[in-house]
C-alpha cells in the first residue's frame, strides 16, 4: 500500500486492452430530482471483457449501469450531464433512436423476469419484437441462445412449457439467453446473482466466463470474490463517484487507493 | 476501552419499566375477531336470507295447486287455490256482526282469526281474481275432482268445471282423449295462424313500407316533379301491388285458418253456474287441479317454466312468459359490454401508461370515481338528451328522412340504452383496468423494453396480457352493475312491451332502434302497475329468480374465462 490520495479528483486508468473502449463514459452525473446520485464519472469499457462495478449500496453503481441502456429514461424527474459512447456514438443526445440503442444492449436484471410466456417465446422475444417470423430463424435463435446460456440441456424438452415453472437458476440463465438472442455488442448484468443459491450463482459465473470474448461485459455485484473470479477489470464506486478502475488483479491484490482497499477487505460497505 | 460497564440509567432516581407478563385483553385480536366474524355472519345471513326467500317463492310460484271449494256459512261458494293463509284482526263493525260463540272465540285471540287467500279466477264474470276467506265463516272446504284450473289467453284464469268440448260440431266431454288432441291441433293452428300474422305477413308488410319509404326518399331528394320520381314511383306501385296480392294470398290462408278455428270449442260452467264458451284455442292448458298425479304435476310445472322461458306476456304481463324481457336483458348487457370494454380500457391505457401524471391526469381521474358516484337517473336523463334527442335526432335527419317526423334513432332504444350503461359503468372499468396495470411489476416491463421493444409492444406483448384477468374483474363489476339497472333504462329505450326483438328476419336483421323489454323493468311493471299486483306477485318472484340467475350466469361466464385466460397468460405463448 503507497499512496494515501485524496477523495476527490481521483480515477485511475487501466491501459486498454487490443479490443480498445467499446463504451466511453466522459464526466457523467446524474440527478433523481433535486438529489444527485453520480458525480462527474469518466472511464471506458473496454470491448471484449468483463468489467465488474462494485461499491457499497446506494453508491451508483446500478444507476450507471442503468444509464448505459437508459433504462433511467422510465424514472420521472432524471436528469444527466456529460457523455456516454456507445462505440463512439452518442447515447444521450437528440435524435438517439433509444430503441435501436437498446437493442445493441443485452441487460439482465437483479431478479429473474422471465415473461409469462413459454420458454421459446421468451428467448425469441427480441426477434419477436423485430417482428421476426420465419420458422427455421426462430428455432435457431433459440437453440443457439439457450445453448449459449447453458440452458439447451435442460430445457430443450419443455420449450412449449411456461417460463415461470423454471427454477429460479434456470429462469436467470434463461433471461440471460433472451439478452443474448438477438446478438447484442453489450450485456448489460445487474447483480444477476443475487436471488440466487451458490450452485446457481457458480453456473451463472461460469456461463459469464464462456461469453467472454463474444460479448462486452459490464457487471454489477455487491460479492466481492465474484468479482475477483468473474472481471478482468474492475471498477470501484463510493458515493456516486468512481474512486478506482484497473485490472482485477491487480485491484485486489494491491489496490492503489486505501479507501478501495478498506472495502475489498470487508472494512467498510 | 474500560472494563466498567455503564448502567443503562443515568441517574438511580429515574422511574423505570416493567412489562407486565399478562396480555391485556384489548391487546389480543379476539374481541375485533368477534366483531368481524359477527359483522360478516350478519351479511351473509342477509343476503342468504334474501336469496333463500327469492327462491322459495320463485321455484313454487309456478307449481300447480289444488282447487278448494268453499262453502261459506251463508250458502255461497267459491272454488280457487288456496295460495295464502295469514291471522288478520277482524274489524269492529263486521265483529258485531258475528254471532255470540264466534265473536267470543275471537276476543280470547285478541281480536286476531285466521283467514286465507284464494284464487278464484274468472275475472270476467266476478272482476276479481283472488277473495278471502276468514276461518269463522267457512263452512266446508272441498276438494272436487271435477274442478279444472283453465289457463286462458285473455281474462286470467279460469276456475270450474268444463261442461263441454265442441269438435267440429261433435259434442264431447272433455275427459275424452279426442278432446285432448283437438286441444292441441287447436294449439298447433294457433301456433300456424300466429307464425303467418307475424312472420309471412309481417315480412310482407316491411317490404311494402320499404317500397313507400323508398319512393319518399326519392321524393325528397328529386322533388315530387322530376322524371326520377315518376319512373320510381311506377315501379314501386307496381311492386307494391304485387306485395298486395301477396298479402292477400297469405290473409286469405289466415282467414280459412280462422274459419277453422271457429268449428273447436269449449263451454266453460263456474261455480255460480254462469257459462262461457270460447274457442279452444283460446285455452293454453287445464286441468283437473285435484285429480292430477305427482307425474302430470311435474309435467304441468315444467311445461309453465317451458312458457314463461320462451313465449311473449299477455294481459299487461301478468301472464305469459318473459322470452322479449330475457333477451332484451341480455342483448342490452352485451353491446353495453362490447363497448365499455374497448373505451374503459383504452383511457385507462391512456391514464396509466402515456399520460403524464400531474394535476391534469389527478383531475381527470378523481372525475371518473366521481362518475361512478351520480345517481343512475341523471345518466338515464342525458342519455334521452343527448343520444336519443340529439345524436339520434341526426342520424334520423342524415339517414331516415323518409320516416320523419316519426323517430327512427331518434328516441329511446336498445342501442342508447347499451350507452347510457356503457357510459354508466365506464369509471368502474377505467378504474379496474387502471388497477391491474400499475399492479404489472416494473421488472416485466424493464425486461421488455431492455430486449429493444418499444413502449407500445411492451404494453401490447407483455402488460396488456398480464393485466387482462384483472380487466376482466372491472368489466365483471361493470356487467353486474349494468344488467341490475333500472333506472335510467325507463327513459332511454325499455318499454312495458315489446314483443318484437330487436332481432328478426328483416333486412338488416338487427334493429338497434328498437325500444325493448328488459325483466328489471318488469319486475317493476308486473309488480307495481299491473291492475292486480297479487296476481302479478308469484310473476315478480319468478321473475326476480330468473333476472339473479341470469346475472350470476353471465359472471359466472366471464369468470370461468378470466380464469382461463389467467391460465393461458400465466404461461404460454401470445
Amino acid at each position: 500500500m503507497t499512496a494515501v490520495v485524496a477523495f476527490e479528483p481521483t480515477c485511475v486508468h487501466p491501459r486498454l486492452g487490443p479490443g480498445g473502449a467499446n463504451v466511453e463514459i466522459r464526466d457523467f452525473s446524474l440527478w433523481y430530482g433535486q438529489k444527485q446520485a453520480l458525480f462527474g464519472n469518466t472511464f471506458d469499457v473496454q470491448r471484449g471483457l468483463v468489467t465488474a462495478m462494485i461499491g457499497p449500496s446506494g453508491c451508483g453503481k446500478s444507476t450507471l449501469l442503468r444509464c448505459l441502456n437508459r433504462m433511467n429514461d422510465l424514472i420521472d424527474g432524471v436528469r444527466i450531464e456529460g457523455s456516454m459512447r456507445l462505440d463512439g456514438a452518442e447515447v444521450y443526445g437528440a435524435g438517439v433512436d433509444v430503441i435501436a440503442l437498446r437493442k445493441r444492449m443485452g441487460m439482465v436484471f437483479q431478479k429473474p423476469n422471465p415473461f409469462p410466456m413459454s420458454i421459446y417465446e421468451n428467448v425469441v422475444y427480441p426477434l419477436r419484437v423485430d417482428g421476426v417470423r420465419d420458422r427455421a430463424l426462430l428455432d435457431a435463435t433459440a437453440e443457439r441462445a439457450l445453448k449459449g446460456a447453458a440452458l439447451w440441456e435442460e430445457a430443450k424438452d419443455r420449450l412449449k412449457e411456461s417460463a415461470l415453472g423454471l427454477s429460479g437458476g434456470q429462469q436467470q440463465r434463461l433471461c440471460i439467453a433472451r439478452a443474448i438472442a438477438a446478438d447484442p455488442d453489450v450485456l448489460l448484468m445487474d447483480e444477476p446473482c443475487s436471488a440466487l443459491d451458490p450452485i446457481a450463482t457458480s453456473r451463472i459465473e461460469e456461463l459469464i466466463d464462456e461469453l467472454k470474448g463474444r460479448y462486452t461485459i459490464v457487471i454489477v455485484t455487491h460479492n466481492m470474490q465474484q468479482a475477483a473470479r468473474v472481471s478482468d477489470n474492475t471498477a470501484f464506486m463510493y458515493l456516486g463517484r468512481l474512486i478506482e478502475y484497473g485490472e482485477t488483479e491487480a485491484m485486489f491484490t494491491n489496490p492503489k487507493l486505501e479507501r478501495t482497499q478498506s472495502y475489498i477487505t470487508g472494512r467498510f460497505g | 476501552m474500560s472494563a466498567t460497564i455503564e448502567p443503562l440509567t443515568t441517574r438511580s432516581d429515574a422511574p423505570t419499566y416493567t412489562r407486565s407478563r399478562v396480555t391485556a385483553l384489548g391487546a389480543l385480536g379476539e374481541p375485533f375477531q368477534w366483531l368481524l366474524a359477527g359483522s360478516l355472519a350478519l351479511g351473509m345471513t342477509m343476503i342468504v336470507g334474501f336469496l333463500l326467500l327469492v327462491l322459495w317463492n320463485g321455484v313454487g310460484a309456478l307449481w300447480p295447486k289444488p282447487i278448494h271449494l268453499v262453502t261459506f256459512a251463508d250458502g255461497t261458494r267459491i272454488a280457487g287455490e288456496p295460495t295464502r293463509v295469514e291471522e288478520f284482526r277482524v274489524g269492529p263493525e263486521r265483529l258485531a256482526s258475528l254471532d255470540e260463540a264466534t265473536r267470543r272465540r275471537i276476543q280470547v285471540d285478541a281480536g286476531y282469526a285466521w283467514r286465507t287467500l284464494y284464487r278464484t279466477g274468472n275475472f270476467d264474470f266476478y272482476n276479481d281474481d283472488f277473495r278471502w276467506a276468514a276461518d269463522f265463516e267457512v263452512a266446508k272446504v272441498e276438494a272436487p275432482v271435477d274442478f279444472y284450473f283453465v289457463e286462458r289467453l285473455e281474462w286470467g284464469s279460469f276456475v270450474g268445471r268444463i261442461a263441454v268440448v265442441e269438435v267440429a260440431g261433435e259434442r264431447l266431454a272433455i275427459d275424452d282423449p279426442r278432446a285432448v288432441a283437438a286441444h292441441r291441433e287447436a294449439l298447433r293452428r294457433l301456433g300456424a295462424i300466429r307464425s303467418l300474422e307475424h312472420g309471412a305477413i309481417g315480412h310482407v308488410n316491411a317490404r311494402i313500407e320499404r317500397e313507400r319509404l323508398g319512393l319518399r326518399r326519392v321524393a325528397i331528394r328529386e322533388s315530387e316533379a322530376s322524371p326520377a320520381y315518376a319512373e320510381a314511383k311506377a315501379l314501386a306501385e307496381a311492386r307494391i301491388a304485387e306485395l298486395r296480392a301477396e298479402y292477400q294470398r297469405l290473409a286469405d290462408e289466415v282467414q280459412r285458418l280462422k274459419t277453422e278455428d271457429q268449428r273447436y270449442k269449449v263451454t266453460l260452467v263456474e261455480i255460480g253456474g254462469k257459462d262461457k264458451t270460447l274457442r279452444l284455442s283460446e285455452i293454453v292448458r287445464f286441468y283437473p287441479a285435484n285429480g292430477v298425479g305427482w307425474l302430470e304435476r311435474i309435467g304441468i310445472y315444467l311445461s309453465r317454466w317451458g312458457e314463461f322461458l320462451a313465449d311473449a306476456p299477455r294481459e299487461a304481463n301478468t301472464e305469459g312468459g318473459v322470452w322479449p324481457a330475457i333477451f332484451g336483458t341480455f342483448a342490452m348487457t352485451l353491446l353495453m359490454v362490447i363497448v365499455v370494454a374497448p373505451f374503459g380500457v383504452v383511457t385507462a391505457l391512456y391514464l396509466r401508461e402515456y399520460a403524464k401524471q400531474g394535476r391534469m391526469v389527478a383531475i381527470v381521474r378523481i372525475s371518473v370515481n366521481n362518475l361512478a358516484g351520480v345517481p343512475s337517473i341523471v345518466y338515464g336523463v342525458f342519455g334521452l338528451g343527448f343520444f336519443a334527442y340529439t345524436f339520434g335526432a341526426s342520424i334520423d335527419q342524415l339517414f331516415f328522412p323518409e320516416r320523419l317526423p316519426s323517430p327512427t334513432f331518434g328516441t329511446g332504444g336498445l342501442l342508447w340504452s347499451s350507452l347510457t350503461l356503457a357510459l354508466l359503468t365506464v369509471p368502474v372499468v377505467i378504474v379496474a383496468t387502471e388497477e391491474a396495470l400499475a399492479a404489472v411489476p416494473r421488472s416485466m416491463r424493464e425486461g421488455s423494453l431492455a430486449c429493444g421493444a418499444s413502449k407500445w409492444q411492451t404494453i401490447k406483448y407483455i402488460v396488456l396480457p398480464r393485466a387482462l384477468p384483472g380487466i376482466m374483474t372491472g368489466l365483471i363489476l361493470a356487467m353486474a352493475r349494468g344488467a341490475g339497472e333500472v333506472a335510467p333504462l325507463m327513459l332511454v329505450g325499455v318499454v312495458k312491451l315489446a314483443p318484437e326483438l330487436p332481432i328478426d328476419g328483416v333486412f338488416p336483421y338487427l334493429h338497434l332502434e328498437r325500444s325493448f323489454m328488459h325483466l328489471g323493468f318488469h319486475i317493476y311493471d308486473v309488480g307495481f302497475q299491473s291492475r292486480n299486483s297479487e296476481a302479478g306477485k308469484p310473476m315478480v318472484f319468478v321473475t326476480t329468480l330468473l333476472l339473479i340467475a341470469m346475472i350470476a350466469g353471465m359472471n359466472a361466464t366471464a369468470i370461468v374465462i378470466r380464469n382461463r385466460l389467467k391460465r393461458r397468460f400465466a404461461g404460454s405463448q401470445f
